[in-house]
């Protein structure tokens, strides 16, 4: 009978209502999440430079990324296609990260690509900080740690 | 007995005899003919060579180009980790050769310093573009430009110097090239088409029986 007051006492409801609509709330925006990024280490008289990484939406909405861009350089999305033994490079605009999916970076395929790099900022062990612009999640800063490549 | 000793014998023979052939079967690399041949170009001192200059050496040689962010660090890296599989002597009968497709940009000396982030060892070829078109079409290669803009150098690194050239502002390319790593003999006849893809120890055992011949 005790358990039956609680039930109905409205405080309860209010609360478990309030429950219900955040999680409602809450299924349908995107979020997105950063992982493993970092960019390879370039020789010391290069002028560009390659970033890699994941980029996660593990919300129930898509989002898309409009905007990428940094102090220490010019960047793009890239992405590397083979095709009859060419390799083929696409500039991406407005790329959609699906719900539940992710974007993964690596080589020889989606990249970021930096270019006209500013003198000393990308040297090993440096962090290079970007910044990326979704259309429904907003702004996010991020720091890529520059690593030796390959090794 | 000595009948069953006999056919063990013989079982062991012709298996030993057959994994043999198959190890050569395996590593069966015939001429590609009309893939390769010789030419001239201009190395990371600005000495013109000759390919013939390298004979006696294998050569495992790729095409490509240093404001390429992604495929030609990545596939020198490859050769990197490659490379240091070899023996030291194996090392020294064997010349890693990155040939540009953009000679404007990557002049002799700056091809040099890139080569050297990966290995001192490692050389890069450049030269004039009529040169450079000589030598991707012997190898049946491709490239093209996809590309040019103008960028300010105010703050871009300084690190292709050119005398004469306003200093201000100067020019990146991006191109399409083909990704093939030709794997040549001591006689300068290409013997096989490989990939980044191609596991490190298959690539290291073809070097070592080109080496070995």
């Amino acid at each position: 009978m005790n358990s039956l007051k609680i039930y109905i006492n409205p405080i309860w409801m209010f609360l478990l209502l309030f429950v219900f609509i955040s999680n409602s709330y809450a299924e349908d925006k995107p979020n997105i999440q950063f992982e493993d990024f970092w960019i390879v280490s370039p020789p010391e008289v290069a002028r560009s430079a390659a970033g890699y990484g994941i980029i996660r939406n593990t919300g129930n909405e898509a989002d898309t990324l409009t905007h990428i861009c940094t102090e220490s350089a010019s960047v793009m999305l890239h992405k590397t296609e083979i095709e009859s033994g060419m390799a083929k490079m696409i500039h991406l605009k407005n790329i959609v990260i699906e719900p539940n999916s992710e974007l993964v970076l690596k080589p020889m395929s989606f990249h970021l690509m930096f270019m006209d790099l500013s003198d000393d900022f990308f040297k090993e062990n440096a962090e290079i900080t970007l910044y990326l612009e979704f259309e429904k999640s907003g702004r996010f800063e991020i720091k890529l740690p520059v690593r030796s490549s390959w090794d | 007995m000595l009948k069953h000793l006999n056919t063990i014998i013989c079982i062991l023979s012709l298996s030993f005899f057959s994994c043999h052939l198959f190890a050569e079967t395996e590593l069966s690399m015939p001429i590609l003919s009309g893939v390769g041949g010789d030419f001239t170009a201009v190395d990371g001192d600005g000495k013109t060579i000759e390919f013939s200059d390298y004979r006696g050496k294998v050569v495992v040689m790729a095409f490509g180009y240093t404001n390429c962010a992604d495929i030609c660090p990545f596939t020198l890296g490859y050769l990197k980790t490659l490379y240091s599989k070899l023996s030291l002597e194996e090392q020294q009968n064997t010349r890693i050769i990155f040939v540009t497709v953009d000679p404007e940009y990557d002049t002799p000396g700056h091809l040099k310093a890139f080569m050297a982030h990966f290995n001192d060892n490692f050389i890069g070829l450049s030269g004039t573009r009529e040169q450079i078109d000589y030598i991707v079409s012997l190898y049946q290669a491709e490239y093209s430009n996809l590309s040019t803009t103008t960028v300010l150098t105010d703050y871009v690194r300084r690190v292709n110097p050119k005398e004469g050239v306003d200093k201000k502002e100067d020019t990146t390319s991006l191109y399409t090239h083909s990704v093939a790593l030709y794997l040549i003999d001591k006689e300068g006849f290409t013997r096989s088409l490989e990939y980044t893809g191609t596991p490190k120890d298959e690539f290291v055992q073809k070097i070592r029986v080109l080496i070995d011949e």
